[in-house]
């Protein structure tokens, strides 16, 4: 076997000098089957599938199966149909950790592209700093969330806030900015945080897209009259749309499960204003013990995911097919 | 196990070098005191045979009842040949342990349980009445607040360990300045000095945020002082809704706006503490660590004179509403888990941990902060020598109750209690709810627990 | 030419700086509170001396403490190794099942391709109680290789869809000549094809890095020792001692966690861009 995969490597590397060998030599050799389409298809797809098959697939079919019983920790569950979904739905703090799902993905997304975007449009000239300057700007990403969370919640504390101190100094505020301790400021300043952190991946994808236009389109455009403002509405923001669905797409289904962020900056307070189903499950689930109805809540999510991303990917194949 | 100080040492010394003979491997580095002595012990044992019984707890308020605990594990790690080992995590992620160590079967061999956690877990949990019982007949009844909390049909589900008490920390000086010599006796009292206090920049400071200390054990008290209640003696019925829970959530929204740093509904449980140190709250509700760390660093916490501030802290009682006086407090217990293929040795482990001198240092090094499980521990010779600020916690476990009051404290108060729905009522209102409509929220929310 | 310099300061320079002071302010913040003694660091935000941007008497003491006192360099390591682990294996699956979706015609491509990506649906907060199971079934509770093998149920998808595309930029024309010369269809995609689509390698692995890198919930729950423990969770659980966060060494910790690895990334960003790039084109 080794043989003749030696042999059809040599070949490759000597492609020049070799005359072409036709398939049929060795019928029921290795490299026979790897050139057939489906059973090279199955080999490479194998470890991918096998990895997600066993820590993805078979725990999600547990998951939905614990979402249909009423399992808590430590006793066996019992079939219960629907009867979790219907619960939480009734519930009024899932009502509202799902509403604040909603805004928390909507608006922290929505910055996150646009100031993505301009950060990248930024970036994209040629400057002494830029290669220092595009490290540091990945910064927020790279540095672990819980610790940085942890650093952001210092700054946000009601008594020792240095945001507090700097407004305080410049004269705009007299008293303290209830950051955390008010229920809409909470979720403000959680989005804020989720802003800082996911940015700087919009900015470097949307960069490299960036440097895929041809500059000569530019020149063109704006010798046409186009200002900057009409030379990217018109002529960048179309060519960067793929890249566009992808990046949000991917940002959407972290932001929407987001979990880390909001455990530490506020456990899901005051009062559940800032709770999103991924806190909300982890609660139910854990601290309560109530792993059924907390992967019901989870699961709540999955579906939603589910037509955004759909949605998204219609559009991409529209721009692509036609 | 009855070897005197002298034959133990010798015992203990033959031990160990028959030990390492046998294992070939150095136990756990002692601890050599302060924090550097919890963070130096961290090197880890490797026994060729040693049995290992890993012993998960939270991480102490006073860290140096871990170095104590570290310690302890050490010895007894020779005394019983095996090699225990404590982990100690933040106290809000031990649930998230627990849960997936019963769920997949496999994990540490000791929880620690809080509050009324074996009645969540009672399916997993190894019957422990046979230690409890025995301890009990060395140091006398444990507190009225254990049984509701892990006696399972008459079976000990977890054994009792300590009871973190809390009180109000205040500062002497300032109440004394808008003329309490005292501290307030009732709600209403306390009220009244609070306004006068915040009127000078220094208010009271309560947290009102999703925490499992601070915030439940104002909640739930401040509701049974006027006379509210979760469910009936039975269990079955909520009858959270009454006038008496009114009445307190009419109270907490006056005196939140009226008294409170507005701050605390951001809070979790070490923002009071730190608050308290930076000298911008007059008292608030907290174990004894706030006076213990203000000790402690007596150099660094220093009031507005530059004195150092512990001199003029004192504690005092939750005050009385017109149901009296109620308090719930952190009752903490051992758990030995049923899947741990170690349960005998754990059980010794937990035996040997309750033997009256390992507890009595375990407790003294703990300076107040944590009682006895046991009632008679209120007479230890310790407490004379406290400090007088401290005194306060010594009968402070008496008059405690549970949560899931009146009823049985059941899985179902574990629920209500996790999503934080008592502390949730109160916010709600001071955020600018009506309290009628902010008790009935939690009615609404209790009655789909209980009576779903 | 006044107008020109105008323009370029209002509309770029500025707005740079702008952006780049609020992305790194938190960080500077962190530095200052990483070396600021003990004594500064509880002084209420109206207090007269409170001065959070700067220090006069910088001390090292709490590097010092993370470093000698707790685990941190083991949890960096383990962190470390985890995280290369996991981006290998993800980065193996994934290049071979994204050539495959990109370019091999067989039934079920697309079900497959889609089904890949509906993986990444998932949520974490409802897998890790089932994949606890899993975990001790395999016995690999409390080692390193839970997170190794559990990481790359994130990092696969992106990878797989990031290469995916890649893989479409390039031109059929460099497999069809291989082929013609003679080579196998495995031989040119090993000699041909993963050569060039080295850039678009590098910037799946930076992003699969950085996600296990950043990871929290697996880490806490399938990992116990002390010594095992990755910077995420051991900070928390180690320098959180109930009351009192050692904030000193937990900011020396965030910024240890983080620069290093932002130096190390400045080397590859050039290659992230253009890997994105490529993958974008198509």
């Amino acid at each position: 076997m080794d043989h003749e995969f030696a042999d059809q490597v040599g070949s490759v590397a000597g492609v020049e000098a070799a005359l072409p060998r036709p398939h049929v030599e060795r019928p029921w050799s290795l490299m026979y089957l790897l050139d057939n389409e489906r059973f090279l298809a199955v080999v490479l797809l194998a470890p991918a599938l096998l990895l997600l098959g066993a820590f993805i697939a078979y725990p999600f079919v547990m998951g939905i199966w614990l979402s249909l019983s009423d399992t808590s920790v430590g006793n066996l569950g019992h079939f219960v149909g629907l009867q979790n979904f219907v619960r939480a739905w009734d519930d009024s703090i899932f009502r509202t950790a799902f509403k604040n799902t909603f805004i928390y993905t909507f608006w922290a997304t929505l910055f996150k592209l646009a100031l993505g975007m301009w950060l990248a449009v930024l970036l994209n000239r040629h400057f002494r700093a830029n290669r220092i300057i595009r490290a540091v700007v990945l910064l927020p990403f790279i540095v672990p969330t819980v610790l940085s969370t942890f650093a952001w919640k210092w700054m946000f504390d009601p008594t020792f806030s240095v945001l507090n101190w700097l407004l305080f100094r410049v004269g705009i505020i007299a008293d303290k900015l209830p950051f955390l301790s008010n229920g809409t400021w909470a979720m403000g300043c959680a989005i804020v945080v989720n802003i800082w952190r996911g940015m700087p991946f919009y900015a470097i994808s949307f960069l490299a897209g960036l440097q895929t236009i041809n500059p000569d389109l530019h020149e063109a455009a704006s010798l046409d009259g186009a200002n900057g403002w009409q030379r990217f509405w018109y002529l960048t923001w179309p060519l960067l749309k793929p890249l566009t669905v992808v990046v949000v797409v991917f940002s959407i289904i972290q932001t929407f499960s987001d979990f880390q962020l909001i455990y530490v900056l506020t456990g899901g307070g005051p009062a559940n204003s800032t709770h999103l189903l991924a806190t909300y499950a982890y609660q139910v689930g854990v601290a309560a013990g109530l792993l059924g109805q907390g992967a019901a809540i989870s699961l709540f999510m999955f579906p939603v995911l589910f037509i955004v991303v759909w949605i998204q990917l219609r559009y991409v194949r529209r721009l692509e097919g036609v | 196990m009855g070897n005197s100080a002298r034959d133990k040492s010798l015992l203990s010394k033959m031990d160990r070098r028959t030990f390492i003979k046998v294992s070939g491997a150095v136990g756990v580095v002692a601890a050599a005191g302060g924090i550097e002595g919890i963070l130096l012990s961290r090197t880890p044992p490797a026994y060729a045979q040693g049995v290992r019984l890993h012993w998960v707890r939270w991480v102490d308020f006073i860290p140096e009842a871990d170095v104590e605990l570290k310690r302890q594990a050490t010895e007894a790690s020779i005394d019983l040949g095996a090699n225990v080992q404590l982990e100690t995590i933040n106290g809000n992620d031990i649930q998230a342990r627990i849960t997936s160590a019963i769920q997949s079967g496999s994990g540490a061999d000791i929880f620690m349980m809080m509050y009324n956690w074996p009645q969540l877990y009672q399916n997993a949990l190894v019957d422990m009445s046979d230690i409890a019982n025995a301890v009990v007949k060395d140091q006398g009844d444990f507190y009225g607040i254990y049984r509701p909390s892990m006696d399972i049909n008459g079976k000990w589900m977890a054994m009792p360990h300590s009871i973190v008490g809390n009180a109000i920390a205040y500062r002497k000086s300032w109440f004394k300045e808008v003329g309490f010599t005292q501290f307030p006796k009732t709600f209403d009292e306390l009220h009244k000095a609070t306004i006068a206090l915040k009127k000078k920049g220094r208010p009271y400071g309560q947290t009102l945020g999703h925490t499992f200390g601070d915030a439940p054990t104002w909640t739930y008290p401040l509701t049974w002082a006027y006379g509210g209640a979760e469910t009936d003696p039975a269990g079955k019925k909520v009858v959270l809704a009454s006038k008496g829970t009114r009445d307190a959530v009419s109270f907490m929204r006056a005196f939140y706006k009226d008294s409170c740093d507005e701050g605390g509904l951001a809070w979790d449980d070490t923002d009071n503490n730190r608050a308290f140190h930076a000298g911008q709250i007059c008292g608030t509700l907290n174990g004894a660590s706030i006076y213990i760390v203000a000790k402690r660093q007596k150099d660094k916490i220093r009031d507005d004179n530059g004195n150092p501030m512990y001199l003029d802290i004192d504690h005092a009682l939750l005050p009385a509403g017109p149901a009296g006086e109620q308090q719930l407090y952190l009752s903490m217990s051992h758990a030995v888990m049923k899947y741990s293929k170690n349960q005998k040795l754990a059980k010794d482990f937990i035996l040997w941990l309750h033997k009256k001198e390992n507890f009595r240092r375990w407790l003294v090094v703990s300076d107040g902060y944590n009682v006895g499980a046991n009632t008679a521990w209120e007479n230890d010779p310790m407490w004379q020598t406290i400090d007088e600020p401290l005194k306060l916690f010594r009968t402070a476990a008496r008059t405690t109750r549970i949560f899931g009051y009146a009823g049985p404290s059941t899985a179902k108060a574990t629920e209500v209690f996790s999503k934080y729905i008592i502390t949730d009522m109160y916010a709600k209102a001071v955020q600018g709810m009506n309290p009628e409509d902010a008790v009935r929220w939690a009615e609404t929310q209790l009655k789909g627990i209980y009576e779903a | 030419m006044v107008e020109q310099q105008w323009r370029k300061w209002a509309y770029c320079y500025i707005p740079l700086a702008l952006f780049v002071i609020g992305l790194i302010f938190p960080f500077y913040w962190m530095l200052i509170t990483a070396i600021r003694p003990d004594s500064e660091l509880y002084r209420a935000w109206r207090a007269v001396n409170n001065a959070p941007f700067w220090t006069f008497h910088p001390t090292v003491a709490h590097v010092e403490d993370l470093m000698a006192k707790t685990m941190f360099p083991q949890w960096l390591w383990n962190t470390f190794f985890i995280a290369i682990a996991s981006t290998i294996i993800s980065l193996f699956c994934g290049l071979l099942a994204g050539y495959a979706l990109a370019r091999l015609h067989f039934p079920m491509v697309g079900t497959l391709g889609t089904a890949i990506f509906v993986t990444y649906l998932v949520p974490p907060t409802l897998l890790f109680i089932p994949l606890a199971n899993i975990i001790r079934d395999f016995q690999l509770g409390d080692t390193p290789w839970a997170l190794v093998l559990t990481y790359p149920t994130f990092m696969i998808p992106f990878c797989t869809w990031l290469l995916m595309g890649y893989f479409k930029t390039i031109p059929r024309e460099l497999e069809e000549c291989a082929r013609i010369d003679g080579a196998t269809r495995f031989g040119a995609m090993l000699r041909i094809i993963f050569p060039v689509a080295v850039p678009g390698i590098l910037s799946a692995g930076i992003f699969a890095f950085t996600l296990s890198w950043n990871e929290f919930l697996y880490a806490l729950v399938f990992l116990a020792s002390p010594e095992r423990k990755t910077v995420s969770v051991g900070v928390v659980s180690e320098l959180i001692r109930g009351d009192i966060y050692f904030w000193g060494q937990l900011m020396a910790g965030a910024l240890l966690g983080s620069v290093p690895i932002a130096f190390i990334y400045s080397f590859f960003v050039d290659y992230y861009v253009t890997g994105l790039t490529g993958s974008i084109k198509g």
